[in-house]
């Protein structure tokens, strides 16, 4: 009698993992080095007796890393680690949740729902007219619908499957929406300071109008602390409408086709839920329970910053400025045009509804 | 955001979303119970 013998593969998690090293260091080291020329900057100000401008370390990161992948390139044995951004970006999102009470963001929350829901759905309307006047294939205007109404590049990821887009539509998108979110994260700052916007106010506007949320993130601690909060908490509440937007385009375009739709859409919500806004809620439950003293929070509000200075180096390296644009002009035309105007109504909602921010 | 079938570096069997909950969540609980000391900025 034959018998198969199963020979056990050893594991390749641990090689994977020891392959992103290189270019977590790399994150690390550029990070910190925005850090290290944000403080040699001031010190060098304050011994002098000069006024320099503050140019905070996140806009030290992302500039160092730009300068790396649009000079020398991202060499290949750093770019497993360098994509490593992203989860640094959650992971300090969700040791965020601990600088906010529960009630806060429940309060927050609503407000920013609110308005993630009137952007929402002005943003999917004007994308829809924009992409028919271009004359943009279907699929490519519901990617970038879908891109600058939720996350950006992880929204159109998450819609490619479910509506059965071609690569090609998807990497024009991606493009499109990564070209104005790097566009975004210098505009807005500045924007914000010309308006006289307060922390609150410009953190809910950059969550809101700010496509990809490392870049609404990068863009809110540009302009302040307090700031990237809220960028952070209203770029959560977009995120947490992910599901019901794919999956109201994951219904349209299967009904279009005569293919078979969403079978469990229970199921296809939850897979789209971006799970982090979980942790977010469970930390800060931790902390409205007292579970952390005022140290311990101080020290992992710091924590969620060493990940964000990761991220914000991240940022920097993945944007081949280049590549970008070698996309299409007409896909990026489009994504313009709909961001200045979602932009400019997401400002106007944020001064009607100053008093409520107060 | 999350998918199906993680892609990227991190394919381990859990999608990047949870793995950057477990991470943040087990570097809460070392801050809490003092394994991790003061991280200063």
């Amino acid at each position: 009698m034959s018998q198969t013998v199963v020979v056990p593969r050893a594991s390749p998690a641990i090689p994977r993992l020891l392959g992103l090293l290189p270019g977590i260091a790399l994150l690390a080291a550029l990070g910190f080095l925005g850090k290290l020329t944000e403080q040699s900057i001031a010190r060098y100000g304050k011994a002098h007796h000069l006024a320099l401008p503050n140019i905070e370390y996140v806009l030290w990161a992302i500039v160092f890393g730009l300068i790396v992948s649009n000079t020398i390139g991202v060499p290949v044995v750093f770019r497993a680690g360098v994509a490593t951004y992203e989860f640094w970006l959650k992971v300090g999102i969700v040791l965020l949740g601990v600088r906010f009470l529960l009630g806060d963001i429940l309060k927050l929350g609503g407000i920013s729902l609110a308005f993630v829901a009137i952007e929402l759905a002005m943003s999917i309307a004007l994308m829809t007219a924009l992409g028919r006047w271009f004359r943009l294939s279907p699929k490519l205007t519901s990617l970038l619908a879908i891109g600058s109404s939720i996350c950006g590049v992880s929204a159109i990821i998450a819609a490619k499957g479910a509506i059965e887009a071609d690569d090609e539509d998807a990497s024009y998108a991606i493009a499109a929406i990564l070209a104005l979110g790097a566009f975004s994260l210098f505009a807005f700052p500045a924007i914000g300071h010309a308006l006289g916007l307060s922390d609150h106010a410009f953190g809910l506007w950059a969550g809101l109008a700010v496509d990809n949320t490392a870049e609404a993130t990068a863009a809110g601690a540009l302009y302040s602390d307090a700031a990237a909060k809220f960028a952070v908490l209203a770029k959560t509440a977009r995120n947490a409408t992910i599901g019901f937007v794919v999956l109201g385009y994951a219904i349209y375009w299967a009904r279009k086709s005569n293919r078979q739709g969403v079978e469990s859409k229970g199921a296809f919500l939850w897979q789209k839920f971006p799970k982090f806004v979980l942790g977010f809620l469970l930390i800060s439950l931790l902390a409205t329970l007292g579970a952390f003293t005022k140290p311990q929070i101080a020290d992992l509000a710091n924590l969620s910053r060493w990940a964000f200075l990761l991220t914000f180096a991240g940022v920097g390296l993945q944007t081949n400025i280049r590549e970008l644009t070698k996309q299409g002009l007409r896909p990026l035309a489009v994504g313009a045009i709909g961001e200045f105007a979602i932009a400019g109504v997401t400002l106007a909602l944020i001064f009607a509804a100053s008093r409520l921010l107060k | 955001m999350d998918k199906a079938k993680p892609e990227g570096p991190l394919k381990i069997g859990v999608t990047l979303d949870w793995w950057s909950v477990i991470a943040a969540l087990g570097a809460a609980a070392l801050v809490r119970f003092n394994i991790l000391p003061h991280i200063p900025w």
